[in-house]
């Protein structure tokens, strides 16, 4: 698996590397392109999700000005008709304020591609297809729903499943396995940078049909990679529904756990 | 063994990293049986550990950590070095656990009649539930599995919330009952309609029955209103006896841990329909300062209005209720005024304050410290 060796070579050589975060330009803004009276795009259901991505930057460079360990965000178009608003959607980035490092014009064909070259650590997206897609060559995708525009936008809420019955969406495959335990030992390093309060980002692990038992291996895996949970909940069978409201997480990550 | 490249995550966090697998609980991954190295405790047909119940058919009890197991020391550490150096502290103590904090015989008796119920009735999710509910960080987390494991208690179901409050939780959960160390918190827990009482660590703790739960409750303010309450403290007792006689036929109104005394009585028609009255592990005491001549009249005819019976109602007429308890033992007895709940613990009751109604004025020199 070529691409998986690239990324894991990658790692080894640079410990605080950026966390490179694509997000496709249908997350981002508006789905059917709407448009207010400037003719720009309006902010879609990846909006506040990366307005909490900058956040965690803000305050990364407030405590070290210095720091590398930052989130590089790309926003990147998968489709052809996307393709050619390349203009449309760098101004309406610009014009929402919202910090992007770069911009990836690709289609349907090639930004799978396109993703492995930039060495992107997760790929949002609210194409059900497209995670499948990224999850399949090794890329730690994560389809985003309504949900995350309701989301905070001063602090990013990570929420770990814990049991393997929340299949990612994306389905599990080995490669994302590790992109996803190598993107949760990124985000636990972000963590550790902050204090027990006032932390712009925030991780939960949640259990849903295990007992305590399943719960502390998953605290235990976490650690091990170097995320320590700020909250932990262990449902053993309760509805995860209401647990999610109360959560408000910006996305869900379940790869780290999954027998694989 | 599942071949797995570990390189990559060790070289990043810069340790030896033991990847524990939590299995798929639902095998639908196809190979989930292949190079398991642990097998699923929890799901694994072979153990007798039942499933916890769903909440709606359950009579939920949300402890805290601080009620439940003793952490002064840790407690203190938090108070004096803060919050990072508390947490170090609980992380290098991992492996040890916590002693049992007043809350815990009432949670072994519940257990105790939760086996009982078992016996009965095999397939009925109509049990206690214990839920721990903390404001602790998931770093506390295995400590207090472990914890949990060495007392071989029956909990499964956890929230930790890293410092939020964890109402929506205990909302979320149908929670019939929350304890908590942090008067606070209960208080939020009232206003919000669960039934909710502040525990503290007495001096000594009299040995309890390990075969029946004993639970004991005030009358006012805590089973009911506090509505007579108010007069007696307006206007002294004469004019309390005096308008309770009057009102002898007007039922008193409901108090916040009336749900709480219904849910037991349920419990307790389901032993009596097996013939298990005499022998029923459940038994509720009413300890009132009401007195049996006149004003207890009006408490009795409002309980049997409710369809609640009490097993045993004692009317002290004013008397101190700590020799009483004494005799009773409960596993827990639920009072509205401090000066009781004192008085109990004296004598090695354990007792909860409940926080609610008018003579919460009158307690504001006992207020708890808030905190974890």
């Amino acid at each position: 698996m070529v691409s998986t060796d690239q990324k894991t070579d990658v790692k080894e050589k640079e410990a605080d590397c950026p966390v490179v975060v694509a997000v496709t330009s249908h997350a981002v803004f508006e789905s059917g392109g709407a448009e207010d009276p400037d003719g720009l795009y309006v902010g879609g259901i990846a909006f506040p999700l990366l307005q909490a991505l900058q956040k965690v930057n803000e305050r990364l460079l407030k405590e070290n000005p210095a720091e590398s360990l930052l989130f590089d965000v790309i926003v990147i178009t998968t489709e052809s008709q996307q393709q050619q608003q390349s203009s449309r959607i760098t101004e309406s980035i610009r014009h929402h304020g919202l910090k992007v490092s770069r911009f990836c014009f690709s289609n349907e064909e090639d930004f799978i591609e396109n993703l492995l070259n930039n060495n992107v650590h997760l790929f949002l997206t609210t194409n059900r297809n497209e995670a499948l897609q990224g999850s399949q060559k090794g890329v730690l995708s994560v389809l985003l729903d309504e949900h995350t525009a309701s989301c905070p936008t001063e602090q990013l809420r990570v929420l770990f499943c814990g049991d393997a019955v929340v299949q990612s969406e994306a389905g599990p495959a080995l490669a994302s396995k590790q992109a996803a335990q190598s993107f949760s030992a990124q985000i636990g390093k972000m963590r550790g940078r902050f204090g027990l309060f006032d932390s712009p980002i925030s991780i939960a692990l949640v259990t849903s049909r295990g007992g305590r038992e399943s719960c502390g291996d998953a605290l235990r895996t976490l650690r091990s990679l170097g995320v320590n949970a700020d909250e932990a909940y262990c449902l053993a069978g309760v509805p995860r529904g209401p647990i999610k409201r109360l959560l408000r997480p910006h996305f869900l990550l379940s790869e780290c756990f999954s027998s694989n | 063994m599942v071949k797995m490249s570990l390189e990559p995550v060790q070289v990043m966090s810069g340790q030896v990293a033991e990847l524990k697998v939590a299995p798929s609980s639902n095998g639908d991954s196809a190979g989930s049986w292949e190079g398991k190295r642990e097998f699923d405790k929890d799901h694994l047909g072979l153990t007798a550990k039942p499933k916890p119940p769903k909440p709606e058919n359950a009579v939920t009890v949300a402890v805290s950590s601080r009620v439940l197991f003793r952490t002064e020391r840790e407690q203190k550490v938090f108070e004096q070095q803060g919050v990072e150096e508390y947490l170090r502290y609980q992380i290098e103590h991992e492996n040890e656990p916590f002693a049992p904090g007043p809350a815990f015989p009432f949670v072994k008796a519940l257990e105790t009649v939760n086996a009982r119920l078992r016996e009965l009735y095999p397939q009925s999710e109509e049990l206690f539930d214990i839920v721990l509910v903390t404001y602790n960080h998931a770093h506390v987390g295995i400590r207090l599995i472990n914890t949990i494991n060495h007392h071989n208690l029956f909990i499964e179901r956890f929230c930790m919330t890293g410092g939020s409050s964890p109402i929506g939780y205990l909302k979320a959960w149908q929670t019939n009952l929350y304890l908590s160390a942090d008067a606070n918190k209960v208080r939020e827990a009232l206003t919000e309609g669960i039934a909710a009482a502040t525990m503290f660590m007495p001096e000594k703790m009299t040995e309890v029955s390990e075969s029946q739960l004993r639970v004991a409750f005030d009358g006012d303010a805590v089973l009911f209103s506090d509505e007579s309450e108010r007069i007696f403290k307006a206007h002294g007792l004469d004019k309390f006896f005096e308008h309770e006689k009057e009102n002898e036929d007007r039922l008193l109104d409901h108090g916040p841990l009336k749900g709480f005394l219904e849910a037991l009585g349920k419990l307790q028609k389901k032993f009596y329909a097996k013939g298990q009255r005499l022998d029923c592990p459940i038994r509720t005491y009413l300890v009132t300062a009401r007195s049996a001549a006149s004003s207890g009249i009006r408490a009795l005819k409002t309980l049997r209005a409710w369809g609640l019976e009490i097993d045993e109602a004692l009317f002290l007429a004013g008397a101190p209720k700590g020799p009483m308890l004494e005799k009773i033992r409960p596993h827990i007895y639920f009072d509205d005024q401090m000066f009781h709940i004192e008085g109990a613990a004296e004598m090695g009751t354990i007792a909860a304050h409940v926080p609610y109604g008018i003579a919460q004025k009158h307690n504001s020199k006992h207020n708890t410290s808030a905190g974890k």
